[in-house]
């Protein structure tokens, strides 16, 4: 079963019509979602470039996270919710989007890298968060979200250029 | 020279045909000018929450301020750079665009309040500063560069 009959479902739906002619939908819910991007990637940008060592180094790295946390999140699910409001509007729109795919695989890596400097490095923080240089794993941790929520943000504005799809993608005949 | 007259030459010069001719330029020029977007936002919220009352209050807010200036700097500097060539590429658009024009007031006022008055806030005695003013401060700096994205965004979308 492929998931196109699911996109073609969804994208038949009165609601998602309704969103779709909507003047005013797409620019509101695009807008929201470029502000609130910048709510959440830049809190947590800000936090990478404390786990590489490069800002705020007096200040304790376990002592952070939970303070700009609520903030960024709040921003993150902003952005979930007027992501996923775009994305079912126009689904079948999406569905043959490269830089869509590409752009929902590296959200989900940056949550695995996440997960795994939670579960790792995070719990020895204690030993190594007034260290003026990082360990290896905070330093990695920092360095791999720092380039996927970039490249998020790059294929999240190359969604509007479905044209410059790589040639292999084109040949799938989605569209 | 006129602002139409100027805009008019941007829009007629090879950095704006390039821009327009070739494929990648103008997509991989938006791109960075976005990430750098979110790192200014990052440096300015930081402080802004700060400022707040709320967020990393266990630094000073000087420390942070003085610590998140470089980003803040270095940020700019790309989303200048950034922004320029995407201003040659589409002059006549810009020109246009009531959303333009408003997106660079703001930033003119951004730039001035921030290095202005906000600075002068972040960067005194707290206790001399009292509750109200920081907010006061770090409120009108978060409706100012909000708005720019929000007029920024709109240029693309309405004009």
């Amino acid at each position: 079963m492929t998931l196109r009959p699911i996109f073609e479902w969804m994208d038949a739906l009165e609601s998602s019509i309704a969103l779709r002619e909507s003047l005013n939908a797409y620019p509101a819910f695009l807008t929201a979602h470029v502000v609130s991007m910048c709510l959440f990637a830049g809190l947590i940008g800000y936090w990478d470039l404390r786990l590489l060592g490069l800002t705020l180094k007096k200040v304790p790295a376990s002592s952070i996270l939970p303070r700009i946390l609520p903030w960024a999140l709040t921003g993150f699910a902003v952005s979930v919710v007027t992501g996923l409001l775009l994305f079912y509007s126009q689904p079948m729109r999406y569905f043959s989007n490269f830089y869509f795919w590409f752009k929902s695989g590296m959200i989900l890596l940056a949550g695995l890298n996440m997960f795994i400097f939670h579960i790792t490095t995070e719990k020895s923080a204690a030993r190594w968060e007034m260290d003026l240089k990082p360990p290896f794993g905070a330093r990695l941790a920092g360095v791999v979200s720092l380039v996927l929520w970039a490249a998020i943000i790059a294929t999240g504005r190359l969604i509007a250029y479905a044209g410059l799809a790589p040639v292999w993608w084109d040949n799938l005949g989605l569209r | 020279m006129s602002t139409l007259a100027f805009f008019e030459w941007m829009q007629g010069t090879p950095l704006s045909a390039y821009f327009l001719e070739t494929t990648w330029s103008s997509p991989i020029i938006q791109c960075i000018h976005l990430i750098a977007l979110s790192a200014f936002a990052g440096a300015i919220l930081i402080v802004d929450v700060r400022l707040l009352g709320r967020g990393l209050t266990n630094t000073p807010v000087a420390q942070l301020a003085r610590e998140a200036e470089k980003w803040l700097l270095g940020a700019f500097a790309v989303l200048l750079s950034s922004g320029i060539p995407q201003v040659f590429a589409t002059a006549l658009k810009e020109y246009y665009s009531p959303y333009f024009w408003l997106k660079m007031q703001l930033i003119l006022a951004g730039l001035v309040f921030t290095f202005t008055i906000r600075r002068k806030v972040a960067l005194a005695d707290e206790e001399r500063m009292g509750k109200v003013w920081p907010k006061l401060v770090a409120l009108v700096s978060i409706a100012i560069w909000t708005s720019a994205a929000i007029w920024a965004r709109l240029i693309g979308l309405l004009s």
